[in-house]
């Protein structure tokens, strides 16, 4: 990493000073984490006598057996990933020949095409999902899988990279390719695929936890428990009317939050860069 | 490079239009249509002009949720840029213990919007939670922070900023990164402090960065959603009945598919606005 | 009982009930919006009735709060995959009666024998119920009452309020060191008690919105008294059910010496109260009068054919006498046969249980809704955000309902 402030200012105290600060900053980032999972192995007299106390008595894991009592989770964790997968894949089956007629091919109408790609990015899930619910609706299939990953089948933002990437991959190597006999659809997926690894991988990261995430969508085309994801699922939790059990809600939490802490913390490069390139 | 047969773009780019033609401009359309309607999703639809519109402005529901829509966002955008710049330019150095700090803030943007609003929940519960407890420690008043109509939507902005604080930070180092040393360099053989050395190299430069992330941060503030269903459902007396919720409050609760499109029409007008901004704002990056 | 004990149970319990049905059972889904106790009691009614004979399985789906529910329900209403069974408020019964998507349930199998209490069945719930088909039986029904800390009510030698004055009197006498005396979620269900007691109506049989009239305003006004003038009443923060459940909580933490709240959390204020629970009927102002609440259960016209004649069986189970009484006591709601009455009756149990008897006695002064569409719309639309409005934003008790009058005539 390169423009760092220079050396001179630093000294012993300020490092100190600044470290603290630093400290701090993770803390504030960091202890409301740390004070959910020591909630989750709480009972629930324990959180009506000392709810701030940062750690448990013991590790309790009664919240745990309540959530999974409750919901059946691992429906919920199969559904969510299905369908971030099925939307992840579909997004990059269906960029990489797009983006590759944007960028290399030329014929008439591709202003036109990439500029209704672009304008896609203009109309967001909250304008279109009544339309769109409605038009599932008419066809059945509301509260299918169908319904979670067919609307987002395409990636705007995909379509960009991969266009993007493949701008700087020279003609002369697909010319190679065509004269050595292979198909537009070989070239596509068996040479540039493989070629765009890096930026198809973190593609594929940003986009799964993205909506693996995603509350929004699934709350509104799920009725029930079908397909229904876990977001949602774990948003149920709190209940209403007999007092909110936190170390029940608390432990959901962190049932939910784990996968993408996890997926973060072993990807993180991928997430950034895929991040960072937005801008 | 020409296509290696006539009718290739045809099926490259096919699935790829057919979609966004069914899901997104179609629906586009739809939604404008609707909004001349009242529909409730269980009877057939009654066209009735602009009466969903009149019926918005009457009931003061639109101004209402632009206006919170609007005190959230200029909050969030705030805090976030100021939050965001001020830890790159913290966390901006090679120290091990500083990519750690980086990680513990990007971990927030990373996971589900709900995994935060249900943590928040709890850290903001008015009786037993970190926030009333610490504030208690330190003599500070406390409130029924998601509770009271005054606190609520402060609240909830605040919570927006913890999460995509990291966001803001990510692109700000980026941006920061590509600031050459020698400027700086030159600039301390010239005598410049630190704080000079910000205002006349650093901010110069970070200005087009500063100016995507804002307005990326506009648009993600306009979009809020999860938090408000999640944490107060639109209350306390609607002060945080942002435009997203009130557009699902129309169409689910209130069952009025005609009126939630009239809140979508102008809702994708002011997105319109938003983006032709961001478009702006990148130009003048990309100028730079 | 340990906790892993009844961990086991309950996951056997949930294991039998959420999961696929054994082969050969004819299945239907029941959609409940219930959390916490009352769940729990649900779903052992529903595992008894899936276990206790061979031919019906019933699957719960959990799908949040009664607002969630609706809105899903609605939802898979549009999107044809309505449930053949779910159980919604009285309010918005005609509005889906009049929508046609309602079963109706006269021409099932020992309909006309359920023996159902009146006031709780469709006939007393609403105007004119009686002379329209059956769509709604009753399923967890309840009326406000109010909860008095016995403790504190011991110490100041003080009785339960018969009058609004008296109200007035015994809140203010509790409000003291950060403690209030009186707590009440600023909802519709009741500030239509309060109408009621102030002599009006909240919807004129005739379908007119009139808002109680000059009994309206004066609802409004007792409250804005007890919260702006004597302070003496905690207003719950939150909307929906998030403010009912503050009030338990600030019952339950004796922050608060009285709460008006629905009976259905009898049993859960008393099992959870350090101090003697006492229930005790709403107080009369022009008259004695209540709104009842829960919801009824409706059958959906849209479900497949194969699944009502479940839905049906099952829903005839919970009328059985003993399944009546097991919800009823195990939850505070009211027992909906008079068969399943007088056998508690007989065996003495309100005799031991007074607080159970309170709900039962008020069924006297129930005021029956309209049989009204836009009733639901009107209190969710229209009413409940200008109550908050007036009484926690400080707007003018007269402007508001006017206002509210207006817009319930205009934007029908």
């Amino acid at each position: 990493m390169s423009g760092r402030e220079t050396r001179t200012l630093r000294s012993p105290l300020t490092d100190g000073v600044v470290n603290v600060l630093l400290g701090l900053v993770a803390a504030v980032w960091l202890l409301p984490y740390l004070w959910m999972l020591s909630t989750s192995f709480k009972t629930l007299p324990e959180i009506v006598r000392a709810p701030t106390a940062p750690l448990p008595s013991g590790l309790d894991l009664g919240a745990y057996r309540a959530v999974l009592e409750s919901m059946p989770l691992a429906r919920y964790f199969w559904n969510t990933t299905v369908m971030a997968l099925g939307i992840a894949f579909t997004q990059i089956a269906v960029a990489l020949p797009a983006g590759y007629a944007l960028a290399k091919l030329k014929f008439a109408g591709r202003g036109v095409a990439f500029g209704l790609v672009v304008a896609t990015l203009l109309i967001p899930a909250q304008v279109r999902f009544v339309p769109v619910f409605a038009l599932l609706a008419e066809v059945g299939w509301v509260n299918t899988m169908t319904a979670l990953i067919l609307p987002f089948g395409v990636s705007a933002f995909g379509t960009f990279l991969i266009r993007q990437a493949l701008m700087s991959v020279p003609d002369s190597l697909i010319e190679a390719a065509r004269m050595d006999g292979a198909s537009e659809l070989r070239i596509i997926y068996g040479l540039l695929g493989p070629m765009l690894r890096p930026t198809l991988v973190s593609f594929f990261l940003f986009s799964f936890v993205y909506h693996w995430n995603d509350y929004f969508w699934p709350l509104v085309m799920t009725t029930d428990d079908a397909v229904r994801t876990l977001p949602l699922g774990i948003a149920l939790l709190r209940e209403q009317g007999t007092g909110v059990r936190w170390h029940i809600v608390m432990a959901g939490n962190v049932l939910l939050s784990a996968p993408a802490l996890a997926v973060f913390a072993f990807a993180q490069r991928h997430l950034l860069r895929a991040v960072a390139s937005k801008a | 490079m020409r296509p290696s047969r006539r009718f290739d773009p045809l099926w490259m780019l096919g699935p790829t239009l057919v979609l966004l033609v069914v899901f997104f401009f179609v629906p586009l359309l739809q939604a404008a249509k609707s909004s001349l309607y009242e529909w409730d999703l269980l009877t057939p639809p009654r066209y009735v002009g602009l009466d969903n519109y009149r019926a918005l402005i009457d009931s003061g529901e639109l101004g209402h949720a632009l206006s919170t829509t609007l005190i959230m966002s200029a909050v969030v955008v705030v805090g976030s840029m100021a939050l965001g710049l001020g830890l790159a330019l913290a966390l901006n150095r090679p120290t091990r213990f500083a990519g750690f700090v980086r990680s513990a803030v990007f971990s927030a943007y990373v996971v589900s919007w709900v995994s935060v609003a249900l943590l928040w929940l709890w850290v903001l519960d008015a009786d037993a939670g970190a926030l009333t407890a610490l504030c208690r420690a330190l003599h500070l008043p406390t409130t029924h922070w998601l509770g009271n109509p005054k606190s609520a939507l402060y609240a909830l902005s605040g919570v927006t900023i913890w999460k995509i604080a990291g966001y803001s930070m990510v692109l700000f180092l980026a941006g920061l990164q590509d600031i050459p040393r020698s400027l700086y360099e030159a600039a301390s053989l010239d005598g410049a402090g630190a704080w000079q050395r910000f205002v006349n190299v650093t901010w110069p430069l970070l200005r087009p960065t500063a100016a995507f992330v804002g307005t990326t941060s506009l648009i993600i503030s306009f979009q809020v959603f999860d938090v408000v269903r999640v944490m107060t459902q639109g209350g306390p007396v609607r002060s945080t009945s942002v435009f997203v919720y009130a557009i699902y409050e129309q169409v689910f609760l209130n069952l009025r598919v005609g009126r939630a499109s009239a809140l979508v029409v102008v809702f994708f007008v002011l997105l319109l606005g938003l983006t032709a901004l961001q478009l702006w704002a990148w130009r003048k990056k990309g100028a730079a | 009982m340990s906790f892993s004990r009844r961990a086991f149970l309950a996951l056997a319990a949930t294991g039998c009930a959420a999961s696929t049905a054994p082969p050969g059972r004819k299945t239907a889904p029941l959609w409940f919006t219930y959390g916490g106790k009352n769940r729990q009691v649900l779903e052992g009614l529903v595992k008894t009735f899936n276990l206790s004979q061979g031919e019906h399985w019933i699957t719960p789906i959990y799908q949040g709060d009664y607002f969630e529910g609706l809105a899903k329900l609605r939802t898979a209403i549009a999107a044809r995959r309505a449930p053949a069974l779910s159980h919604v408020v009285g309010e918005v019964v005609p509005y889906l009666a009049q929508a046609d998507v309602l079963e109706p349930l006269d021409d099932y199998p020992g309909a006309r024998q359920l023996d159902i209490v009146p006031a709780l069945g469709q006939a007393g719930s609403w105007i004119g119920g009686a002379e329209r088909r059956l769509v709604a039986l009753p399923f967890n029904r309840s009326t406000p009452i109010a909860y008095l800390n016995g403790k504190l009510f011991a110490e100041k030698n003080l009785a339960a309020p018969k009058t609004w004055d008296e109200l007035r009197a015994v809140a203010r006498a509790f409000t003291h060191d950060g403690r209030h005396g009186f707590g009440c979620p600023i909802d519709w269900w009741f500030w239509a008690a309060l109408v009621g007691q102030a002599g009006g109506d909240v919807v004129e049989p005739d379908g007119r919105v009139s808002l109680g009239g000059e009994a309206g305003e004066r609802a409004l006004d007792f409250w804005k008294t007890l919260v702006l003038d004597d302070k003496s009443m905690k207003p719950p923060p939150g909307r929906d059910y998030n403010a009912w459940e503050q009030t338990n909580q600030d019952f339950l933490g004796a922050r608060v010496a009285m709460i008006w709240t629905s009976t259905a959390f009898l049993k859960y204020l008393e099992e959870n109260a350090p101090f003697p629970v006492v229930a005790a009927p709403l107080p009369a102002e022009r008259r004695r009068a209540v709104p009842t609440g829960g919801t009824h259960w409706i059958m959906l016209r849209a479900a497949p054919a194969e699944q009502k004649p479940t839905a049906w069986a099952f829903l005839r189970f919970m009328h059985e006498t003993a399944n009546a009484i097991t919800w009823a006591t195990r939850t505070g709601y009211m027992p909906v046969t008079r068969a399943a009455i007088a056998q508690l009756e007989a065996e003495g149990y309100y005799q031991k249980h007074p607080n159970d008897r309170v709900a039962l006695d008020q069924l006297g002064v129930a005021r029956p809704w309209p049989w009204s569409p836009d009733l639901f719309r009107v209190q969710r639309e229209i009413v409940q955000p200008r109550l908050e409005g007036a009484v926690l934003g400080g707007k003018g008790t007269r402007q508001s309902l006017d206002e509210a009058r207006a817009l319930a005539t205009r934007w029908r």
